[in-house]
């Protein structure tokens, strides 16, 4: 299973998240022009004016019928990037806050607020981790990458959050999320974000993934689920609540370090059975 | 408390006051320190007030300028030097950290005691409009003064007879045109230096002395022990409390007045339980330099008093004339002595950051104060970054069509704090449980103490002197004995209640702010929020905290 998550942008995003999802039918119907949503100013009053480039300004109500549906699709589908994506930023106003204000309690925080580093193949200079020896960091990263065959360029933009340090912040986040793979070691299996997403929850408190910690497994094997809940999130509870905040990881400059220094310097253990 | 009782009942009231009036006093004390002989020298008085704060001098005062009581014998005692008040010449770029609000009707009791015309208009600044808000979500409230509808035209004409307060030295006539077409009303509240209030009182004091009133002040001069006098009940001032003083004196008297602060001796005497809790809390006060053109509210905020509530407790800064402004700011007591420590520089870059910045930001700073008071880190950089963060965001926000917060006025920016202006004061709640006892009486901080976040410890303690003078008065005139406690009750029970009332207020305040917890955030912006819609429940609010009028009555 090599469907990633965070991964392409999806236009129609809204209208076909309602759309899809039975379980809201009269939503979806009302909704249905949705995507004139963002293009009127309706009489609900979407403010008109971009803050960062990508941004899509939408009213409470609007924001309300994004985060139900995107909600319902994500939970039929985890592995939807757009939809796990759409939830996060439409429900994560205090929670992306709270993570702003960890950031700002730490020094390396500080700096990667202060100079909103953007992880791109061009900025991360592929080709050159390429050459790096096996069991470095930025190798390891690079053969993931490879493996997926994704790079850091196909990732969902920020459009949702109202606040242009807050939109850097979900986008640091994304950004910063497969070196999340190469430092833990979870593989991008569905039972492998799941156990990311715990481990995130103890690190963040991020609502959405809490919701796909939740509910995801109910899409899982018997014996997937069992592996989740008795190797994967103990260890995500551990190692997510004593680790070090991965937010305020300056990855770009860890490249060249042996994996196992940089778990160690984190204070995470790599995911047991993997 | 029951014994004291008991011999209030087995005593009962002495001879009518009013024929010891006119018995001179004199003969009495004559007496009495003859049959002591001269081994301890006892002195009789009427009226012997503990402490001479604001609230003792202020009763000594209220005594001495009421023409019923003007003729008792009184007796002020103060640990501290008295007289050094009545010299108090400030420069004009020089102001003391202790300063207060005065709400209007603190004011008039001034008035009516003489002090106010005694103190110098340049110092006495008044406070226009409030702004009070929320650093957790930014919900805002904001007062001013012509907010409270009717109390210009109406209610202060009922309740002071059309004698609205009038900082000294403005003429009337002034106020009169005010009164009767400009929009300007009264101020909400005066802001003045305590010293000023005392050098007031003193200078009051003196002259009622030299017009002939029987006022003894002993300053620098510490009360060791209360006893009652006990095993001379031949006597008839048998069970009168005797304050032994430091100078080897002891003075018996008809009515003991604890005036005496938060640890007040006079309530340990009187075995009166103090009951509240300290609050993990230091008041930092300071004397803020200000550039006022910084500030985007009306009229360079001139007036306006700053308050913002950070889960470490409120900031408040209360407007000084000419460019100056005092600071209380309650935090932790860690950050409190830290703040007290940091060069005057990186100082005022952090008030100015906590009327604005977020709490998470604040909390850096703070935790970057090194032992000695020195910064970390760059202060100034990192604030500015953040101003600059915020800014960007704010402009944003206005290009995008503007955001509730974008009206909000900003308060001025400090440049300068006073030398050794920087001071922390703990913080606490307490109430007595009760106000009276045979012979005793407590006022001011001695009967409670109160979070000064919202200004009112000093001006609840005038409002407890206001109503005792009244009463002393009161059974004077009917010719009761001034000390017994039935002659005290209509005091313990006029004060009791609205104090109650005022630091259960305050303390609820203090607690619901005292959290970022964000339900509890979220709830308490939106009935801020509310009330600041709300015109008639934003009038009760202001008139409470004015003085014009209390919870309890309204019940
Ligand atoms: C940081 C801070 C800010 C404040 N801001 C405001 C404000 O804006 N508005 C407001 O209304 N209030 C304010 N207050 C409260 C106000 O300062 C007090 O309520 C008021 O000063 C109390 O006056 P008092 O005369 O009752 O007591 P005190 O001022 O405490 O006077 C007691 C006196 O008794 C004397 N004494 C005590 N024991 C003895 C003894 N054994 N022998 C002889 N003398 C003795 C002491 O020397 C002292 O002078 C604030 C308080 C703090 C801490």
């Amino acid at each position: 299973m090599s469907a990633r998550i965070f991964t392409r942008t999806n236009p129609s995003v809204l209208k076909q998240c309602l759309t899809r999802t039975g379980a809201t039918p009269s939503l979806a119907r009302s909704a249905v022009p949705c995507a004139s949503l963002f293009t009127f100013r309706s009489p609900l009053e979407a403010p008109t004016g971009k803050l960062y480039e990508g941004h899509i300004p939408i009213s409470p109500l609007q924001r309300t019928i994004l985060a139900v549906g995107s909600a319902f699709t994500a939970l039929a589908n985890p592995l939807r990037g757009d939809m796990v994506a759409a939830l996060g930023e439409t429900t994560s106003g205090i929670f992306l806050n709270r993570i702003r204000d960890q950031m700002l309690q730490d020094p390396e925080g500080r700096r990667i607020l202060r100079e909103r580093p953007v992880i791109t193949s061009e900025t991360m200079q592929l080709d050159t981790l390429r050459q790096l020896p096996d069991g470095t960091f930025g190798r390891e990263y690079v053969r993931f990458l490879d493996d997926q065959q994704v790079s850091p360029d196909t990732r969902e933009p920020v459009h949702y959050v109202d606040s242009e340090e807050l939109a850097y912040v979900m986008q640091r986040y994304r950004e910063t999320h497969d070196f999340y793979h190469t430092l833990t070691g979870l593989p991008v299996t569905v039972d492998g974000e799941i156990a990311l997403k715990w481990f995130e929850m103890a690190q963040t408190g991020l609502p959405m993934t809490m919701l796909s910690s939740f509910f995801g497994p109910l899409r899982l094997s018997s014996e997937e689920r069992e592996r989740l809940f008795n190797v994967y999130v103990p260890w995500a509870l551990e190692n997510g609540s004593t680790g070090k905040l991965l937010m305020n990881v300056r990855w770009e400059e860890w490249m060249e370090k042996p994996v196992e220094d940089v778990q160690r310097e984190l204070g995470v253990r790599p995911c047991p059975e993997v | 408390m029951s014994s004291l009782l008991a011999r209030a009942v087995r005593t009962g009231i002495r001879s009518p006051l009013s024929s010891r009036l006119h018995q001179p006093m004199a003969a009495i004390r004559f007496q009495s320190t003859e049959a002591k002989a001269a081994a301890t020298a006892t002195e009789e008085y009427d009226v012997v007030i503990v402490g001479g704060g604001i609230a003792g001098s202020a009763l000594a005062c209220a005594l001495a300028s009421n023409k019923a009581s003007s003729t008792l014998k009184i007796a002020l005692i103060e640990a501290f030097d008295l007289s050094n008040h009545i010299k108090w010449s400030p420069r004009p770029d020089q102001y003391s950290n202790r300063v207060s609000s005065l709400t209007p009707k603190s004011v008039s009791f001034l008035k009516k005691i003489g002090v106010w015309s005694e103190l110098d208009s340049s110092r006495v600044a008044a406070c226009e409009g409030m702004q009070v808000w929320d650093g957790v979500s930014g919900a805002r409230i904001t007062f001013d003064a012509t907010d409270v509808d009717g109390v210009q035209s109406s209610f202060l004409h009922q309740v002071f007879s059309g004698n609205i307060p009038t900082p000294p030295g403005v003429n009337n006539s002034t106020n009169q045109e005010n009164l009767d077409g400009s929009k300007e009303a009264s101020p909400l509240a005066w802001m003045t230096e305590n010293l000023h209030v005392q050098y007031g009182l003193q200078k009051q004091l003196v002259g009622h002395q030299a017009r002939g009133v029987k006022l003894d002040v002993f300053e620098k001069t510490k009360v060791q022990g209360i006893t009652t006098e006990q095993g001379e009940s031949a006597q008839p001032q048998g069970d009168w409390p005797a304050v032994q003083l430091d100078n080897g004196k002891t003075l018996v008297t008809r009515l003991l007045v604890g005036a005496d602060g938060v640890n007040s001796p006079v309530r340990s005497f009187a075995k009166i339980e103090s009951l509240g809790w300290d609050y993990s809390q230091f008041g930092l006060v300071g004397t803020l330099q200000i550039d006022p053109s910084t500030s985007t509210a009306p009229g360079q905020g001139k007036g306006i008093a700053w308050q913002r509530f950070l889960p470490t407790g409120p900031i408040a800064m209360l407007p000084l004339n000419n460019g100056y402004a005092s600071l209380v700011w309650s935090t932790t007591p860690k950050i409190a002595q830290d703040l007290k420590k940091l060069p005057a520089r990186d100082f005022c870059a952090l008030v100015n950051a906590a009327f604005s910045a977020s709490p998470a930001e604040l909390e850096y700073l703070y935790k970057n104060i090194g032992p000695n008071g020195e910064p970390l880190v760059d202060f100034l950089k990192e604030i500015e970054w953040r101003t600059s963060v915020h800014d960007q965001e704010a402009s944003q926000t206005m290009i995008r069509g503007g955001s509730s917060s974008q009206g909000d006025a900003k308060p001025p920016r400090v440049v300068d704090v006073q030398e050794n202006s920087r001071a922390p004061f703990p913080l606490r709640m307490r109430n007595s449980s009760s106000y009276v006892e045979d012979r005793v009486v407590l006022v001011g901080d001695a009967a409670h103490t109160v979070h000064p976040l919202a200004g009112q410890g000093l001006n609840q303690g005038l409002a407890d002197v206001e109503c005792l003078a009244r009463v002393i008065e009161t059974s004077l005139l009917s010719g009761s004995d001034i000390g017994n406690i039935h002659s005290l009750t209509p005091y313990s029970s006029e004060r009791f209640l609205p104090n109650l009332a005022m630091l259960g207020t305050v303390d609820k305040l203090s607690k619901l702010y005292n959290t970022d917890f964000g339900p509890v955030v979220w709830a308490r912006s939106l009935g801020l929020t509310a009330v600041d819609k709300m015109g008639p429940i934003k009038n009760e609010i202001m008139r409470f905290a004015m003085g014009l009028e209390e919870p309890s009555k309204r019940s």
